[in-house]
């Protein structure tokens, strides 16, 4: 049962930490929250859902495919709401996010309709560990996946060119450009890195929890929970915050309530604020004056 | 000689005539567009409420509809649970949630700018938690009903008319109370620390406190706002207070224009009342309105009322500017 319980428990919060990695990256980017992360994943699994039971293709290319789109969808999003918005006040960036998820649900409603829709899972079965613990090898699946995503990002911001020019452009845009970087494509390539990451966790997510498109609403408020926790602005954390929000609603559910899991989680949001501000992994912040 | 009174039609003749317009909106609108527009004159009460925190003080808040709901199930508790009269249990309920977001206030405002904005998504998520889970105040999940109609003294005021009425008046003591604070001294330090809080602090403004009485007084209108909604609906129940009710006000102030109470009723009026009339729509209705959101957003970022004042101010300058070459 516990075993069982921690398998689904760091596969739903390593999904978390995909999408809250998708959040931090463009917060460390353009310094604001987007509200429409959410949207990403819901409309990641849509893609996967048309790749793989409209036209036929395997689960594995679909996936692929379907998170390329959602790079290409990342990149006409900064284009549509960030870009020519760049110059004003961070609230009416957050306010044009939040436009734009408007327009992402119900775009997605107007094109595939309400009724919850599945896609293939990765790995059929399941195995039984320890006797008595049942875990679905797509849970185990997502946590391959995801993990080797994570490295591979990782590795791509760390170790290459590319990544280089992005933290660049992260950390003062205005002097990424006066050594030549392009910002305009350093900061399209952080969103379009940011809506793959997203999208490919909606495809994973789409088997366990039927895809509809009100569920970016909940999963965008999980993984902005995970990012508070896990530290604001660090990657790292939000990968520990997703796993820590993905374990407490497991075992909060099983163990305490399950109606009252999302309260709480948010529980833990508030008490990290008041005694923790920068989260288990954040750095002092420096206010600006 | 002309410019005064240009000012003096934009001052007093303009709003006299909406004020005598409103006044006679019950005699000529049907049952069903009135109780639209009673919850809209319900909503701005909120949206003012988003004024005074983000436009005044500078904070965003994301936890304005649950302000709302507690507001609502302390009324719908005073009159059910203790037979408190309906007037009593409104005054009572705003003070209540005033003093409920006051004492968060101190609380959460030891968390400064997103921090703060994050909290407050967090005490949405809770209070709606509780809404749905709290069985013995807010019903659960099968919510309050049977909540009696407002009434003042002996008299029932149950027709929609009536209720427009009480709303409206309600609505125009805020709208002036806004402005009364705005001049106040408590109305520039909040706007102080939403220009330069190091520079408020310097010059002797406690920001902690200033800030929680923001809160409080966004509360307070809140507070009023969910009793008049648990009077006017008659039933409540967790859905009407979520996270998307709270986004919806802040899409609201920023549609109009955060700097002015006018501003906040033009973005509040237009969403509502935008809604009911585009009803056979309603399959599109909302991608055109997040779209329409978007593209308000990037043609202009101030707002409405915003924009339109800047338009207003530049043709001041300019024709001041044309007056001083011809001397």
């Amino acid at each position: 049962m516990n075993l069982q319980l921690l398998v689904s428990g760091v596969s739903t919060g390593v999904v978390y930490g995909l999408i809250a990695m998708g959040m931090v990256l463009i917060f460390r980017a353009v310094g604001v929250m987007n509200f429409a992360q959410g949207e990403f994943l819901m409309f990641g699994g849509y893609l996967c859902y048309t790749l793989n039971r409209l036209l036929h293709l395997p689960i594995g290319l679909s996936l692929i495919l379907a998170s390329l789109l959602m790079g290409a969808v990342g990149v006409i999003f900064m284009r549509t709401s960030y870009w020519p918005l760049r110059n004003a006040q961070a609230r009416a960036i957050i306010v044009s996010a939040m436009g734009a998820s408007i327009v992402l649900k119900e775009g997605a409603r107007l094109i595939w309709g309400s009724i919850p829709v599945t896609v293939e899972r990765v790995v059929n079965g399941s195995t039984t560990l320890a006797g008595s613990a049942v875990v679905q090898w797509q849970y185990v699946a997502i946590i391959v996946i995801s993990a080797m995503i994570m490295a591979l990002v990782y590795l791509l911001l760390e170790k290459t060119f590319i990544g280089h020019i992005m933290q660049a452009t992260a950390q003062d845009q205005y002097m990424a450009s006066l050594v030549g970087i392009p910002v305009i494509m350093s900061i399209g390539l952080t969103f379009a890195l940011s809506a793959f990451l997203t999208g490919i966790g909606g495809g994973l997510l789409a088997p366990l929890f039927f895809l509809n498109n009100t569920m970016g609403a909940t999963a965008g408020a999980k993984a902005f929970a995970a990012i508070v926790i896990g530290g604001f602005g660090s990657v790292q954390g939000a990968i520990i915050g997703g796993l820590i929000v993905g374990l407490v609603e497991a075992f909060g559910g099983a163990y305490i309530s399950t109606t009252y899991q999302l309260v709480l989680i948010y529980v833990m949001l508030v008490l990290v604020l008041m005694f923790r501000p920068q989260g288990i992994f954040g750095g002092k912040i420096q206010e600006k004056a | 000689m002309k410019q005064l009174n240009y000012k003096f039609v934009i001052k007093y003749i303009l709003p006299g005539l909406f004020l005598a317009f409103c006044l006679a909106i019950p005699g000529f609108t049907s049952g069903y567009m009135l109780r639209v527009l009673n919850i809209a004159l319900i909503t701005y009460l909120c949206v003012l409420s988003l004024y005074v925190i983000l436009g005044m003080c500078g904070q965003n808040s994301f936890a304005q509809a649950g302000l709302w709901g507690v507001g609502a199930y302390m009324a719908a508790n005073f009159v059910m649970k203790m037979g408190a009269p309906p007037l009593a249990a409104l005054l009572l309920s705003s003070l209540g949630t005033a003093v409920f977001a006051f004492v968060l206030g101190f609380a959460f405002f030891r968390l400064r700018q997103y921090y703060f904005t994050f909290a407050s998504v967090g005490l949405m998520a809770i209070l709606n938690g509780l809404f749905m889970n709290w069985n013995e105040v807010t019903g659960g999940a099968l919510g309050i009903t049977n909540i009696p109609s407002f009434s003042i003294g002996g008299a029932i005021i149950k027709s929609e008319p009536g209720n427009f009425y009480v709303i409206f008046f309600i609505c125009l003591a805020a709208f002036f109370l806004m402005k009364v604070l705005f001049n106040s001294a408590l109305g520039r330090s909040f706007m102080a620390i939403r220009d330069n809080e190091i520079a408020a602090n310097c010059l002797g403004v406690n920001s902690l406190l200033t800030k929680s009485i923001a809160f409080g007084i966004s509360g307070a209108l809140c507070g009023a706002a969910g009793a008049l909604y648990a009077f006017l609906a008659g039933y409540l129940s967790y859905q009407t207070f979520t996270f998307q009710q709270s986004t919806m006000y802040l899409i609201m102030i920023m549609l109009g224009g955060t700097m002015s109470p006018s501003g906040a009723l033009i973005g509040t009026l237009i969403i509502s009342l935008l809604q009911e009339w585009v009803r056979p729509l309603q399959n599109y209705m909302q991608f055109i309105y997040g779209a329409g959101i978007m593209i308000l957003m990037i043609v202009q970022p101030e707002g409405i009322f915003g924009g339109g004042k800047a338009i207003y101010d530049k043709y001041l300058k300019h024709s001041k500017t044309a007056r001083t070459e011809a001397d």
